[in-house]
């Protein structure tokens, strides 16, 4: 590099270089005190410390988020005497109103990617988390539960291969919905299907139009039976009904009774004469011939009234059901 | 045999070679770092000449260097987002491309650009003022080589990597700013969470002195490359070879020993 001969050649140069020195300074000073404020140095913070029983992927100025905000950062990490470890995490103090006394902290890992500290606060109405207060880290590592799930993973898979097996039962019972769904397609439909065939639901349905028509005609019937029943009810208790004609002939069969009692006592006196008679009976042979002519008479008489007595006795049971054996005999 | 000790006597002659050309490295920037620290070696020539090498490896370079880096990191950090997203991971672009960029990349490009620019044409000043013996012309003169030759160039070479840094790494983080989260000023405070996750003071302290690092190898490299030339001038190419080459090296070297410090 071939020089100027002297400095005039360079116009300003002193301020050039003053200006390139001071800007550079100040470039630098300034990047050095936004650091340190981005790092929070000039920050009031307030300390949170989180016991865990491990740190996997923990590492210093880590951010610890609240609903996926960043509300604090480690600050440092060590192992107590217990074998946990102590996170003592720098929280500013404009983001600890986020934290609460009933605050959780987990630490989540996931496949890919870090760790993360997350604060979970259900009700932010609760009382302030104190400076220095110690809470425990919940960790839940989704790497360490893929053995196990694995495993499980694989007896069901072996469940599904013996399910789906060809000689399997679920595959038998499907070929015997499928036979069924089959037969259900049929003329008789879903009948076929559980009966088994055509013929058997012909008959079911064959079975059910009779049934159809014997209800049809028992519809009938019991209209009969209906009419009939109320025309049963005006003959027997409706005026001039057998229950009417019933008494009548109860009073008349009483008036009869009287008759044939009446009858009784003449032909008992009757034969009271006619022992009378006997004692002398050759005496009297003579007018005994009359007297069985008259004899003859009354009997008639008696025979006729208690067949009428029968005979009304008869008429009374075949009307009232009163099953009575009830017969007036001559002696 | 006598090719074997021959080969052996060689190789041991280059290895020395390549040993006394450190050592003299070495005690150069001692020499250079010890004289800058002293008050006393800024007069008003002194003052003049490395203000005049500011003025040649920073301000002159300032306006096109960093519209690159700008663009560079633009591009860059597009990738990283755009590939983030794609992966789901979203939350982590604004880091990655802050530590790509500002801790790794854009030092090492800016020492890059800076030794490609001016280390080679210091080298050869060097080592042409050497063969020319103008060197020797200006100590018989009584004239303070050091304080008047080397050491501004190492103050030159050593702030322009610094201040070139700076530039494009505010640069890159304003415009990692825009790509994630665009033309609003509403995730300030998230932006400011993940740089004072990425900034840590030993990071800074790192990124301070790999830039130190840097400048001062851009520099003390050519120049003691320079005057280490042999009085012959087919020798000028050959020396400005050698220095870029061990400066590639030495800044390479750098980079990779601030890596794994960082992360081993």
């Amino acid at each position: 590099m071939k020089r100027p001969a002297g400095s005039s050649l360079i116009k300003n140069l002193e301020f050039k270089v003053g200006a390139l020195l001071v800007s550079t300074v100040l470039l630098v000073v300034g990047f050095v005190i936004y650091t340190m404020y981005a790092r929070g140095d000039f920050q009031r913070t307030q300390n949170l410390t989180l016991i865990a029983p491990k740190a996997d992927g923990v590492s210093i100025g880590m951010p610890m988020t609240f609903s996926g905000f960043p509300i604090g950062a480690v600050k440092r990490m060590q192992l107590s005497e217990d074998g946990n470890v102590r996170l003592e995490i720098a929280i500013p103090s404009k983001d600890a109103r986020w934290l609460r006394e009933n605050s959780v902290f987990t630490l989540e890992k996931g496949f890919i990617g870090g760790a993360k500290i997350k604060a979970h606060t259900s009700n932010l109405k609760d009382q302030p988390l104190a400076d220095g207060a110690s809470r425990t880290l919940l960790t839940g590592d989704a790497t360490e539960e893929i053995p196990v799930l694995l495993e499980k993973l694989k007896s069901i898979l072996n469940n599904i291969a013996d399910m789906t097996n060809k000689e399997s039962q679920i595959n038998q019972t499907l070929a015997n919905v499928q036979d069924v769904t089959h037969r259900m397609t049929g003329e008789y439909g879903v009948l076929e299907g559980v009966l088994g065939g055509p013929e058997k639901a012909r008959q079911v349905v064959a079975v059910l139009e009779k049934t159809n028509a014997l209800l049809a005609s028992l519809n009938g019937v019991s209209l009969k039976v209906d009419a009939v029943l109320a025309k049963t009810d005006s003959r027997l208790f409706g005026p001039q009904g057998v229950m009417d004609q019933t008494q009548e002939s109860v009073a008349k069969l009483n008036a009869i009774l009287g008759d044939a009692r009446e009858s009784l006592k003449k032909a008992d006196a009757l034969l009271a004469n006619a022992q009378a008679a006997s004692a002398d009976l050759p005496r009297i042979t003579g007018n005994v011939r009359e007297a069985t002519a008259d004899m003859a008479n009354l009997r008639t008489e008696i025979d006729d009234s208690v067949r009428k007595v029968n005979h009304l006795i008869n008429e009374i049971n075949k009307k009232w059901p009163f099953a009575r054996d009830v017969e007036i005999k001559t002696p | 045999m006598i090719f074997v000790t021959n080969f052996l006597t060689r190789r041991g002659t280059a290895l020395l070679a390549t040993w006394r050309i450190w050592r003299d490295t070495l005690l150069f920037a001692a020499r250079a770092i010890l004289t800058a620290a002293t008050p006393a070696a800024y007069n008003s020539a002194t003052r003049t000449v490395v203000m005049k090498q500011i003025y040649f490896t920073v301000v002159q370079i300032l306006p096109g260097f960093t519209l690159f880096a700008a663009l560079l990191s633009y591009v860059l950090i597009q990738i990283v987002v755009t590939t983030a997203a794609s992966y789901g991971l979203s939350e982590y672009a604004l880091e990655v491309s802050m530590r790509l960029l500002v801790l790794e990349l854009l030092p090492l490009i800016t020492a890059l650009f800076v030794a490609l620019r001016s280390s080679s044409a210091i080298n050869t000043e060097i080592a042409l003022m050497k063969i020319n013996g103008e060197l020797l012309a200006l100590e018989n003169a009584g004239v303070d080589t050091m304080r008047l030759e080397f050491m501004p160039r190492v103050i030159g070479g050593m702030i322009s990597v610094l201040a070139l840094t700076a530039f494009t790494s505010v640069i890159a983080l304003v415009l990692a700013y825009l790509a994630v989260y665009g033309w609003q000023t509403w995730s300030l405070p998230d932006f400011s969470r993940i740089m004072g996750n990425v900034f840590q003071n030993t990071v800074l302290l790192g990124i301070f002195l790999k830039s130190l690092a840097f400048g001062l190898a851009v520099t003390v490299i050519p120049v003691a490359e320079g005057m280490a030339t042999p009085r012959m001038l087919f020798m000028a190419p050959i020396s400005v070879l050698r220095g870029m080459v061990r400066l590639f090296f030495l800044i390479m070297l750098i980079e990779v020993a601030s890596l794994a410090f960082k992360y081993i």
